[in-house]
């Protein structure tokens, strides 16, 4: 099978000219592939290198290093770090998602809107994209109260389903989401493991960064673990 | 919608303004390199230099950097309001985007600017004129995009302010009389008055309080959402650079020091004055 993303002996080493030019080697030489439907779980500890492979997927992070090949629906193959930022803004809207640990909100948004917003941003119509929404934030248990609220204000559980769900329900073809269910209950974790098992059955393939076992463990078909920026094993899991 | 397609709106190339007496090493002389934008043999004042971009369609674009980086006098420039020095610019709405826009006659620059473009300055004294109601500065606008009709033109100037949540009842008063948050949504009904596809916006938050600000950068996104209106976004707030914007113009001293995807920016900043703006302002 050809793999839908394929990092290749990519590094990333930060410069930080203000503070004497000192330098991080944050991943040096790492390759991994990820198969289309592939579920793959990305662990190790705080500090070793597993959020600045995501972003560097994402291209928030620039290369210093190698490559990173995706395959894509609208361009073909494509080394995502060769990409023109058009290329990558076109990417996100319909192919590509990241969902960060942290919502960043915008100011006078209603949560319904924030999470709407990835679904009118490819073309449906508005009240539509609302409608879907309110689907997906009913199973993932948010109460209705909030959905017209500002979630500025809401509390750190409600503001992770509110990312998760706008990070899910445009069905992207590459999903990077990081710790999804840090700080749910275990029946919400349980709906976040569904709706993105479910999407794997879609034909999405996901890039995964726990530290919980319990959704490693549910979730993943193969895990990849990294220590001080380097990948020390790449295990399918058979369960 | 946003709309990004694979062909540009707005293409930009070597655009230059000096003002004085420059000389041939007034570029060469000047620049982040060396910390200054004044020519050091003839005191020529490099305001900025050999500035390239593309802005696509639906795109917006942020311009971040300190005062007298330039940034302002680029969008200028782009509106007409100053005469380049050297330089060209495409616009691909007008003769098929073949025509340097900068080197039109002044009749077809006003025509491209009253039908293509529209502009949001950061005092809206610049961009009203507080001698006329608020409905009559919008009239003002769609008056010199050719049309005529007074009715028609009313209705449309009640429906803007309506859009950028200023009171209708309001439409035969002053903007003078306005609070500030208020003016600047005057201004901006007045800059969208005739749909145009490009939008500059210089400092449009700056000097507004907190909830104020807020409320205008909310409605710069829905008009962008809606409308799908590409935009050049001024300013030397980077939370409202980051609100507003998929790509970043990072200058300095007249040039443009870095440019890449907004978060890129925020979170990877590869200059050296990138990273101390960063880390000085978030």
């Amino acid at each position: 099978m050809k793999p839908i993303l394929e990092v290749y002996q990519y590094s990333k080493r930060f410069d930080l000219h203000i503070l004497n030019n000192k330098r991080i080697n944050a991943l040096n030489n790492v390759s991994f592939a990820v198969n289309p439907g592939e579920i793959v779980g990305l662990v190790g500890k705080s500090g070793s290198g597993k959020s600045t492979l995501m972003k560097s997927v994402y291209r928030t992070y620039l290369s210093t290093s190698g490559e990173i090949r995706y395959d894509s629906l609208r361009y073909g193959p494509l080394d995502l770090v060769q990409a023109t930022d058009h290329q990558i803004i076109a990417l996100r809207r319909d192919e590509i998602t990241y969902c960060s640990q942290f919502l960043s909100v915008i100011p006078r948004v209603s949560a319904v809107d924030v999470v709407a917003a990835n679904l009118f941003r490819r073309g449906l119509e508005r009240e539509q994209a609302r409608a879907q929404t309110r689907d997906y934030l009913y199973r993932l248990g948010l109460p209705e109260e909030l959905w017209d609220a500002y979630p500025a204000t809401f509390s750190g559980g409600e503001q992770q389903r509110i990312n998760v769900a706008r990070s899910i329900i445009a069905r992207p073809r590459l999903l990077l989401i990081d710790e999804p269910t840090a700080s749910l209950d275990q029946k919400t974790k349980d709906v976040v493991i569904d709706m993105i098992t479910a999407l794997k059955t879609g034909g999405t393939s996901v890039l995964c960064i726990s530290h919980d076992p319990y959704t490693l463990e549910r979730m993943t078909d193969r895990t990849i673990e990294l220590k001080e920026g380097s990948i020390i094993s790449n295990t399918l899991n058979l369960n | 919608m946003e709309n990004i397609t694979d062909n540009w709106l707005l293409k930009v190339e070597g655009l230059t303004k000096i003002y004085g007496e420059p000389n041939e090493k007034s570029v060469r002389k000047t620049g982040p390199l060396f910390g200054s934008n004044i020519c050091p043999e003839t005191d020529a004042i490099v305001a900025c230099a050999d500035i390239n971009l593309d802005l696509f369609p639906g795109e917006v674009l942020g311009v971040v950097g300190e005062s007298g980086s330039g940034k302002s006098t680029l969008v200028r420039l782009l509106y007409f309001d100053l005469e380049r020095t050297a330089g060209a610019a495409y616009f691909n709405q007008y003769n098929n985007g073949v025509a340097n826009i900068l080197a039109e006659s002044n009749q077809k620059k006003r025509y491209i600017r009253n039908h293509l473009m529209g502009m949001v300055y950061q005092n809206p004294k610049d961009g009203l004129n507080f001698r006329f109601s608020s409905g009559g500065n919008i009239a003002e606008k769609l008056i010199m995009a050719g049309n005529f009709n007074v009715g028609q033109i009313r209705e449309r100037a009640t429906n803007l302010l309506a859009q950028t949540e200023v009171p209708t009842q309001r439409l035969d008063d002053s903007p003078a009389s306005f609070s500030g948050g208020m003016q600047q949504r005057v201004q901006i009904s007045k800059a969208i008055a005739n749909n145009p596809p490009l939008l500059f916006l210089d400092e449009v938050t700056t000097g507004l309080d907190v909830s104020v600000q807020a409320k205008v950068l909310d409605m710069i996104r829905t008009l962008q959402q809606e409308l799908g209106i590409a935009m050049i976004v001024v300013s030397h707030d980077l939370s409202v650079i980051r609100m507003l914007t998929d790509r970043t113009l990072v200058m300095k001293n007249g040039r443009i020091v870095e440019q890449g995807l907004t978060d890129q920016i925020l979170q990877d900043p590869q200059h050296p004055y990138t990273q101390l703006l960063v880390s000085s302002l978030l």
